[in-house]
């Protein structure tokens, strides 16, 4: 069935009314024949999933087709705000989610800055776009109309230049009444590590979005509009005054977060020595990229919209205005890292400088760094050699040839077209199949951040099972890393719902806290709260489940206590490894690269650890048995039966 | 002799190194008499936020009874568990 039928078959069946105040409309958008289809997210999905990215796994589990592949057009693109975003303090974010081109499993990624805010006040929680454009398109949305206008002029730009022509064409001014969500040239040459840019660095980056958007010929949705109160079920604004005292009142959020932003956290990861440094070889790097060697260049933090955490560093390298990257915003922890250790980058400077660019190229620094240190990798040990990489000398540490290599990547031009393809180059034919060996990779989507997971249990279990692939946003126990928290075992209990071990390295019972993070972590991200606002993360006393409630039932009228909410994030889960498991996933998917298994860490306080292939299988073991899944790691059948029930009847009311 | 680092968060001084030559075998110890110095160390210290590092590798638990030694350098970070 093509997805046209599919979306009128969906469509019948969805309310035409909003079905709560502040509920959103769900806009499908046909871009090959430039039509807007406009329904409701069912109620019955809402009480199972919520919005954001739960009711984006609806609406993609309803239209998938997954005998295609992940760039067709009659494959989703579909975009998603939380039932919270834009309402309350630090609930600034939204999902995009297909099927990604880059791993091949389920695309979900999360953005802030003003784009999902501006579409919850535009009356949207939901854009499904599917089709081709036959030309480069922009669609504008306005009071929540939409206009399908060519975008010819604006292909081949990257975001600097973009944005400045957008502000300038439109006449209004980001922030304020402009947001926008946009390719670069690298979506539009559908590189697979390109991102969704949503501002001059916020993007929907995993999992290739650039690539998915640019296989539509879309180039950017703008929207425009003035911010605006809502109307509400009930009184929220004291309420959420209260939810920003207590983000601001955070010792992490006074402390770090406010002042430096999360580049903070590599001098912790750097003393445990699980700093992933070329290719995750070496574990610990220099003391140079420490947050305070970038405090001289960082002349202000930034913020989304409403937060008042303002936790994004900006950065100034000059004051030259000639130099295009000479200042910028960022970096963020994982790009210090992706762009520092691990690849042998010792100098603040150049990885800033690194980050500016990608902001501008569009480039998920995630899978771009980890796409470049893996062929360094492979370079290092002869795997591939100047023949394979078209002259390039892939020396580690060589910032000024790495710059190159990111402008051939965006246009897919020599070497660059390799590292393009990212995790599946093997595939692809560029590198031979021993190279997979060293792929920082799990269901294939590169790791995340750069912390090496080998010493922390949870983290590396939490790796492994996350839906989307290698990626620590999706269920991290962060918190294993505050010895504060491991040496209290009865406030422990109380976090996670049950004992978890106090030592860093133990499998004991770290399956219950991956489970609980996991849970709270899907929630957040169905009303879009920020995952460094989120109870658990950062700290065990920012917002979570207690405040979420109280603040939907207030915004909304819709009641949820703290038990559904938790089954909820359950759900949302179990939901993705459905679809996963339509696209062949399964529980030989949950796993680490080798390297962690075969590879002890040499150095530091935890020298030797490495993960147990029998300890680990026991632990995924116990983690599907608390989360309902079967030995193959989906919802077990009742389970299953009902999550069903709910897809395929839209859920009721 | 403990070498003891601070974060600009904790610093009572404009220094951000302080030594402690009284003999100390263990972090709380140690945290015993950083109260004297800086009276209410203790209470800030008690938060999340704060982890100790010895001699550049980083304590994730049994902070308290871990032992030290003299010429140990005790650095105190502040830690964003999350990025
Ligand atoms: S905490 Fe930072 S990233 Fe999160 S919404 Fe606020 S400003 Fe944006």
């Amino acid at each position: 069935m093509a997805v046209r039928e599919r979306v009128e078959r969906l469509v019948a069946e969805l309310p035409r009314e909003a079905q709560f105040p502040t509920h959103g409309a769900t806009l499908f958008i046909d871009l090959e024949r430039c039509e807007v289809r406009r329904a409701y997210t069912p109620l019955g999905v809402i009480r199972a999933f919520l919005a954001g990215r739960g009711a984006n796994m609806f609406y993609l589990y309803r239209l998938l087709d997954e005998t295609l592949g992940p760039l067709h057009p009659d494959v989703p693109l579909i975009f998603g705000s939380g039932v919270l975003t834009g309402i309350v303090p630090s609930a600034a974010r939204g999902n995009a989610t297909s099927w990604s081109p880059e791993s091949g499993v389920i695309m979900d990624c999360n953005a802030g800055d003003y784009f999902p805010s501006f579409m919850k006040m535009n009356g949207i929680d939901h854009l499904v776009l599917y089709g081709r454009a036959a030309t480069w398109t922009m669609l504008r949305v306005k009071e929540g109309r939409v206009d399908f206008l060519d975008a010819g002029r604006y292909a081949g730009l990257d975001n600097i230049d973009l944005r400045d022509r957008v502000a300038a064409d439109f006449g209004g001014m980001w922030t304020r009444d402009l947001a926008m969500a946009n390719i670069t040239r690298a979506g539009e040459n559908q590189v697979l590590t390109s991102a969704i840019m949503a501002g001059p660095k916020a993007c929907y980056a995993r999992g290739g979005p650039g690539a998915k958007m640019g296989s539509l010929h879309l180039k950017a949705i703008v929207i425009q509009g003035q911010t605006h109160d809502f109307d509400t079920a009930q009184p929220y604004k004291a309420y959420n005054r209260a939810i920003a005292q207590q983000l601001l009142d955070t010792s992490v959020v006074k402390h770090a977060l406010r002042t430096m932003g999360t580049p903070f956290l590599y001098k912790p990861s750097r003393l445990l020595g699980a700093m992933g440094t070329r290719n995750n070889q070496q574990t610990t790097w220099t003391d140079r990229l420490d947050a305070d060697h970038i405090t001289p260049y960082r002349p202000g933090m930034a913020g989304c919209f409403r937060c008042p955490v303002n936790c994004r560093p900006l950065n100034r390298l000059n004051d030259n205005p000639m130099d295009k990257y000479g200042a910028g915003d960022g970096p963020e922890y994982v790009t210090l890292g992706k762009f520092g250790p691990n690849l042998g980058i010792d100098r603040v400077e150049a990885v800033i400088r690194l980050n500016n660019i990608c902001n501008d190229l569009g480039l998920d620094t995630a899978s771009t760094g980890s796409a470049v240190a893996w062929a360094m990798e492979l370079y290092q040990r002869g795997i591939i050699t100047r023949h394979d990489t078209a002259g390039v000398d892939l020396a580690w540490g060589d910032a000024d040839q790495i710059e190159r290599l990111l402008f051939m990547m965006s246009g897919r031009e020599g070497f660059g077209n390799v590292l393009a393809d990212s995790t599946r180059a093997v595939e692809r034919g560029h590198y031979p199949p021993e190279a997979l060996r060293y792929r920082m990779a799990v269901k294939g989507l590169m790791q995340s951040d750069p912390h090496d997971a080998r010493i922390l249990k949870a983290f590396a279990l939490g790796l492994a099972v996350a839906t989307r692939g290698m990626d620590h946003l999706r269920n991290r126990v962060t918190l294993e890393i505050n010895a504060r928290i491991n040496d209290d075992a009865a406030f422990k209990e109380r976090l996670y719902g049950g004992p978890v071990s106090a030592a860093p390295t133990s499998y004991v019972d770290k399956e219950r806290a991956v489970r609980v993070c996991e849970n709270l972590y899907a929630v957040g991200d169905s009303v879009g709260m920020c995952r460094f606002t989120t109870k658990l993360f950062n700290s065990p006393s920012l917002p979570g489940l207690e405040q979420f409630s109280t603040q939907i039932a207030k915004v909304t009228g819709l009641a949820f206590d703290e038990g559904n909410l938790d089954r909820v994030g359950l759900n949302i889960m179990g939901l993705e490894r459905m679809i996963n498991a339509r696209l062949g996933v399964g529980r030989e998917h949950d796993t680490l690269p080798d390297r962690w298994f075969e590879e002890p860490i040499t150095v530091g306080a935890y020298k030797g650890e490495h993960i147990d292939r029998a300890e680990f299988g026991a632990m995924l073991s116990r983690f599907y048995r608390i989360s309902s899944l079967t030995d193959d790691g989906v919802p077990i059948d009742t389970w299953r039966r009902e999550l069903e029930a709910i897809i395929a009847g839209a859920g009721g009311a | 002799m403990i070498t003891v680092r601070l974060p600009s968060a904790l610093r009572s001084g404009p220094s951000d190194t302080l030594t402690v030559s009284e003999r100390v075998s263990s972090i709380a110890e140690l945290v015993d008499i950083l109260e004297l110095r800086i009276p209410g160390l203790r209470v800030q210290l008690d938060d999340s936020v704060f982890n100790f590092a010895v001699n550049d590798e980083l304590l994730l638990h049994h902070v308290a009874e871990h032992s030290l030694n003299d010429g140990d350098i005790v650095e105190i970070v502040p830690t964003i568990s999350g990025g």
